[in-house]
């Protein structure tokens, strides 16, 4: 029970052979060697496998793979160039002590890449809400908030 | 102390440059070739006999390459008991271990315990064949918690084990002159306190990778760990092989908070099975196992008795501990609960008479070991519940009675009635900088306006002492190599940010840009020894190692550039990077005599660093926090949190708060919602994220961490470690908080966590009890 | 997960006979509670028959009686939708807190509802509002689509197209989290209608269903303070360890109370 699946990924276009039941993060981290994108739970909370699938996030634990043939994925490997310059998100995060480990940071730079794509300039309440998907355990989610909200952009309201 | 750290502004981690761009390289990235990938089956009942293992069908299923068992490592002789510490108690009685076999051979004592390894080719296959696993189980009696394992008819865990499932017992301070001051003192307070289970759940599953190589006999092993030296130690002890056969390399590791310090089955198993097949083994653990079967923390029933005079002042402390250890002893779990009970036994305060007693209790249940703060949490919870409980019903008010009773700053170093010395601190002028900033004359009005909407307010006050570090031989080296300085060290991070500080440390005292620094970390086949990361030693230990490493570069140094300057090196001067004639003007830089004898394998300025610390040294903090329940939904939440802590000497400020506020949130989670819960059977209720509470981006608050540091004495840097104080300020904090906020509707006492459904089960029971009749 | 075969129907039709053919086929939506629970070999399905990429099943359209929302209509796109958000404002505040955001970019209507878990939040959101569940057979009323734990009016081969939502005068949606997992413990619907107050609760039960003592006296007096005497005999309800039974109760009244509070 295997299928063949075409998609994009940080703009680059893939085929892989892949069983029925592979996970669209088993493809990731496996099938494509991109392993910035990781596998925190079992129960799609945790939010460590998020990617953008389509201009969404999405929790890549949780999609077939077959579900994402003839999609466009960017993960954290594709959302700066290899040899920079850092996403503002990412640059944020590093600049805020918005990670220690590190574990959770991909899945929360891209949510909140996503978060400030769809409002760019957020209160702290709806980027509390906006992470709702994702868990840290390291930094208490102080310094996460602080980086997000470093990121918003003013919009010269007075 | 030593030179001013320069004030630097923060701009990120060397870390973060690889961690945010998914470059990382955690375990379970690691990919061998030829590996198999390895599935456990584990217990799925927490006491029995096992009368049979059948591994046929397993074994013949596609892609299965093997199914092995406990024989597989009676043969390689894998079962090396683990070591009991020196424990004894005072009557020379030693620490109970029990014998334990890494996959279970005779008998399962708790859910989870792993028993059979399926290795595949895929991991799917792997899940298939474990299916296919039969274990045939005789069901046993199960001993659910420490006051059934206690209970006078209760079933043996281990054969051996003193009377009651009690693996130690042990008792410190003076029990006739406590009973005396007891019996005699105008006023006395009590509480028992149940300091919950709890999972560490650091976001990385844990998971491993584990191979042998034929031609030279060795082992090696890809694991999150806290330290590759300690790793290579027990897995070396447990298989019975010499430590130079074991290689345990670093990775980056996605949180550890002490769980990741143990030496796991299922790495033993995995090495085991990487030289029956000669082929690498992978497993990947998921969350559930991450939850069961990494060691719990926390676990232990309290109990605090306080004597005062009608004045206030303490005159004696009595305190129990019933730890329930689990089914096995863990590496590290005796000592920290053995330790810390009676080290902190009087927190931050005067009281001269101490008597306490320790037991340690097996359970079906998984073992516990240390997790963030270890068991220094539950010390100061205990305290400072006694204190809060003492002033609520004797009519003091809590700040005061903990003022008159505080070790004055001119007291230290202050040595306790159990032997801690406690190294430096002003727990007044913590206590006067929370005041002076969390308005407390203001808190009448608050409540007030809180009650107004429905919610309890609550204000919860605390104060701590506790040890970081301990005395034990730390090496480092710094070496001059072509592209840079490498600095080499046996810690294991897992986050803190050593490759970001440590650089600092010696770029700091040697004038050097810390850019230029490259810090190293657990090189496998190191001779370098070390102890862990844990207990909040890093910067102390290692960075006074190489503190001690630093000074003989200089004092090399001094030597090259006497030779340079053509004048005797005892002339010579150095200060921020500069090598000086003292009485002329004759100077060269440390940077040019890197460069000047460059070339060679080593460098003439190379240096091996050496540094135990004499004792703990001593960190503390006085926090505060304002809760507030809503009483419709039981609801609490943090309103606002105050923290000022004695951190000695500051070197790098936004790490610093970060790991108290990382530290914080797990206390915050303590308290509002996290448990390990087993029913009667010895079942996990809260195997997964599903039931088990985490903390998340919306239980944040206003917080304001405010220093008042005193330099330790006890080492070069004048530091006290940071890593656990979040933890052992903010659980006694935040349940004073909302004990304050129960006492208003009369509720006396009720355990963690503070669930929305227990706050409100409690709120209407207390009111029905209160309602007129 | 156990192995199965994946199936890709490009019409309901074909989705119906693969699943009804299959020895035990399940149907896939945005599989945010099907491909857990397979991930925890929950279930064991021979085939999973996935709806994506049938045309024509997703949007929110407006008919004179009401709102139709496609069943494959992502939780985001009801919770941002203009016409949702103008008519019934409630159904577009209950769409907004399932999960969490990256959940609700994939989970659809027509799955949560196919899938019944008694702590979901839209079951409550259909009987509150009144809604009537298209399949590919015919129309159900929603308080007559959900019948138990876990369990619907569904037969084999019966496929969600559409619900359709009457747009009361007001609404408004208020739901308590279980702290670890974000489902229900209790979330009330409360619908203004031209046939008057309707109250849906999710999570205290089984399955979905209308509070009637709450909607007659509401009816008499639309304001919180007609529910603070109301009692709710919590020996039907759901007990765990994160809400007692009475606890449970007590939030069947707060929450509508605070729903009825912003209207």
């Amino acid at each position: 029970m295997t299928l063949s699946v075409s998609l994009t990924v940080n703009g680059q276009a893939h085929s892989a052979e892949v069983e029925d039941r592979t996970l669209l993060v088993t493809l990731i981290r496996d099938g494509l060697g991109l392993t910035g994108t990781h596998v925190g739970c079992d129960t799609t909370q945790c939010g460590a496998c998020t990617v953008h699938m389509d201009g969404c996030a999405v929790k890549s634990c949780t999609v077939l793979a077959a579900q994402a043939d003839g999609a466009e994925i960017i993960t954290i490997e594709g959302l700066s160039p290899p040899e920079g310059p850092l996403h503002p998100v990412q640059d944020a995060f590093a600049r805020s002590h918005g990670l220690q480990c590190g574990f959770c940071t991909p899945g929360m730079v891209m949510a909140s890449a996503a978060l400030l794509k769809a409002n760019p300039d957020p209160t702290e309440e709806q980027v509390k809400l906006g992470l709702e998907g994702n868990i840290c355990r390291c930094t208490g989610y102080f310094n996460i908030i602080k980086a997000v909200m470093s990121c918003a952009a003013k919009t010269g309201a007075a | 102390m030593d030179q001013q750290t320069k004030s630097r502004a923060f701009t990120g981690r060397r870390e973060d440059s690889r961690l945010v761009t998914g470059r990382g390289a955690y375990t379970s990235d690691q990919n061998l070739a030829g590996q198999v990938h390895a599935v456990f089956v584990r217990a799925d009942r927490a006491h029995a006999t096992i009368r049979s293992i059948d591994t046929e069908e397993a074994a013949a299923a596609p892609g299965v390459v093997g199914a092995f068992t406990h024989e597989l490592l009676d043969e390689l002789g894998f079962n090396q008991p683990q070591a009991s510490g020196p424990m004894k108690n005072g009557e020379g009685e030693p620490l109970f271990a029990p014998a334990r076999a890494w996959l279970a051979k005779d008998r399962v004592r708790y859910v989870g315990e792993a028993v059979v390894l399926v290795a595949a080719e895929t991991p799917e296959q792997a899940a298939d064949a474990a299916e296919l696993v039969f274990i045939d189980y005789e069901d046993l009696p199960v001993v659910a918690d420490v006051r059934q394992a206690t209970a006078p008819d209760a079933v043996q865990i281990h054969e051996g084990a003193y009377a009651g499932n009690l693996a130690f017992r042990s008792e410190y301070g003076d029990r006739a002159a406590a009973e005396a001051v007891f019996a005699s003192a105008p006023l006395t307070a009590k509480v028992t306190l149940n300091s919950q289970r709890l999972a560490a759940n650091p976001m990385e599953p844990r998971a491993c990778v584990a191979a042998y190589d034929a031609e030279s006999g060795s082992y090696d092993l890809w694991s999150p760990n806290q330290g590759v030296v300690t790793m290579r130690g027990t897995i070396a002890a447990r298989t019975g092989r010499p430590a130079d056969k074991v290689r345990v390399h670093p990775r980056d590791v996605g949180g550890a908070f002490g769980v990741r310090g143990e030496t796991y089955p299922e790495y033993i198993a995995c090495l085991a099975a990487a030289r029956a097949l000669n082929r690498p083994v992978k497993w990947t653990g998921s969350r559930s196992e991450t939850i069961i079967t990494d060691y719990h923390g926390r676990g232990v029933l309290l109990t605090g008795e306080l004597a005062l005079n009608r004045e206030g002042d303490f005159l004696a402390i009595r305190i129990e501990w019933l730890a329930d250890m689990g089914a096995y002893l863990s590496g590290h779990g005796p000592q920290m609960r053995i330790g810390a009970p009676g080290g902190m036994a009087v927190n931050s305060y005067r009281t001269p008479v101490v008597h306490g007693v320790n037991k340690l209790c097996f359970t079906n249940a998984t073992p516990t070991t240390v997790y963030r703060g270890a068991a220094r949490p539950d010390a100061s919870y205990l305290c400072e519940s006694l204190v809060d409980h003492a002033a609520r019903i004797h009519g003091f008010d809590p700040a005061q009675l903990r003022r008159r009773n505080m070790i004055p700053k001119e007291a230290f170093p202050y040595t306790t009635p159990t032997g801690s010395t406690y190294c430096s601190g002003d727990p007044e002028g913590l206590l006067d900088l929370v005041l002076a900033n969390s308005d407390p004359a203001g808190f009448a009005a608050r409540r007030r306006a809180s009650e107004a909407r429905g919610k309890l307010r609550g204000r919860g006050l605390a104060a701590f002492f506790e040890p970081a570090g301990f005395p034990m031989v730390e090496q480092t080296t710094i070496q001059f190599k072509a592209d840079g300085v490498v600095l080499n060290s046996v810690s294991g991070p897992s986050g803190q940010g050593h490759e970001t500080v440590l650089p600092e440390v010696v770029a700091d005292q040697l004038g050097l840009d810390p850019a230029d620094i490259a810090f190293k970390f657990g090189l496998p086949d190191t001779e370098l020894k070390g102890g862990p990361t844990g207990g909040s030693r890093t910067l102390v230990a290692v960075g006074g190692s190489l503190r001690n490493a630093g000074e003989q570069v200089i004092e090399k140094g001094k030597a090259l550039a006497a030779d340079a300057l053509g004048v005797p090196a005892e002339d010579i001067d150095f200060d921020e990077g500069l090598f000086r004639h003292r009485s002329g003007n004759a100077s060269i830089t440390l940077r040019e005599l890197i460069k000047r004898h460059a070339g060679g394998e080593a460098h003439p300025l190379d240096s091996l660093g050496a540094y135990s610390p004499p004792q703990a040294a001593w960190p503390s903090g006085v926090h505060v926090a304002e809760v507030e329940i809503d009483v419709e939904t039981g609801v609490l939440q943090v309103v606002s949190y105050l923290g000022a802590d004695d951190f000695g000497y500051i070197y790098n400020p936004a790490i610093v708060e970060g790991q108290v506020q990382g530290g914080l949130m797990q206390a915050v989670g303590q308290v509002i919602g996290e448990e390990i819960v087993y029913d009667g059977g010895g079942q996990i209720l809260t195997g997964s994220f599903m039931d088990y509470f985490m903390p998340k981006a919306e239980d944040t608050f206003p917080l304001q961490l405010l220093h008042h540091n005193t330099p330790s004495p006890t080492n070069p840097l004048g530091a006290k470690g940071v890593g656990e104080a979040g933890a052992t300020g903010g659980v006694p904090t935040l349940a004073n908080a909302v004990m304050d906020a129960l006492s208003t509707v009369g509720i006396g006492h009720l355990d963690m966590p503070y669930t929305p459904n227990r706050l409100w089960n409690a709120i209407r029971e207390a009111k029905a009890v209160r309602a007129p009749a | 997960m156990y192995a199965f075969t994946y199936r890709r129907p490009g019409s309901i039709e074909e989705a119906s006979q693969l699943v009804t053919e299959a020895e035990d086929g399940k149907l896939l939506a945005g599989g945010m509670t099907l491909i857990p629970s397979l991930k925890q070999r929950l279930a064991q399905p021979s085939d999973l028959v996935d709806l994506g990429r049938i045309p024509g099943l997703a949007g929110v359209t407006e008919e004179t009686a009401g709102l139709r929302v496609g069943a494959m209509t992502r939780h985001v796109e009801v919770a941002t939708n203009p016409l949702v958000r103008q008519h019934i404002s409630g159904l577009a505040e209950l769409a907004g807190i399932i999960g969490d955001p990256q959940v609700r970019n994939r989970g659809t209507i027509g799955g949560s509802i196919s899938n019944a878990d008694p702590a979901a939040d839209y079951p409550g959101g259909l009987v509150g509002l009144g809604a009537v569940v298209r399949t590919n057979r015919r129309e159900i009323e929603a308080e007559d689509f959900f019948t138990g734990f876990f369990e619907t009016a569904l037969e084999t081969g019966e496929i969600v197209l559409s619900v359709l939502f009457p747009k009361p005068l007001k609404s408004a949606y208020e739901k308590f989290r279980n702290p670890a997992s974000g489902y229900a413990v209790v979330g009330s619907m409360v619908a203004v209608t031209d046939g008057g107050v309707r109250v849906g609760i999710t999570g205290a039960a089984g399955f979905a269903f209308r509070w009637a003592e709450a909607e007659a006296a509401l009816g008499a007096e639309f304001s919180p303070g007609a529910l603070a005497e109301l009692d709710y005999d919590d020996s039907e309800l759901n007990d765990d360890m994160h809400a007692s039974a009475a606890y449970r109760a007590n939030l069947m009244r707060v929450m509508t109370q605070r729903a009825v509070a912003r209207l």
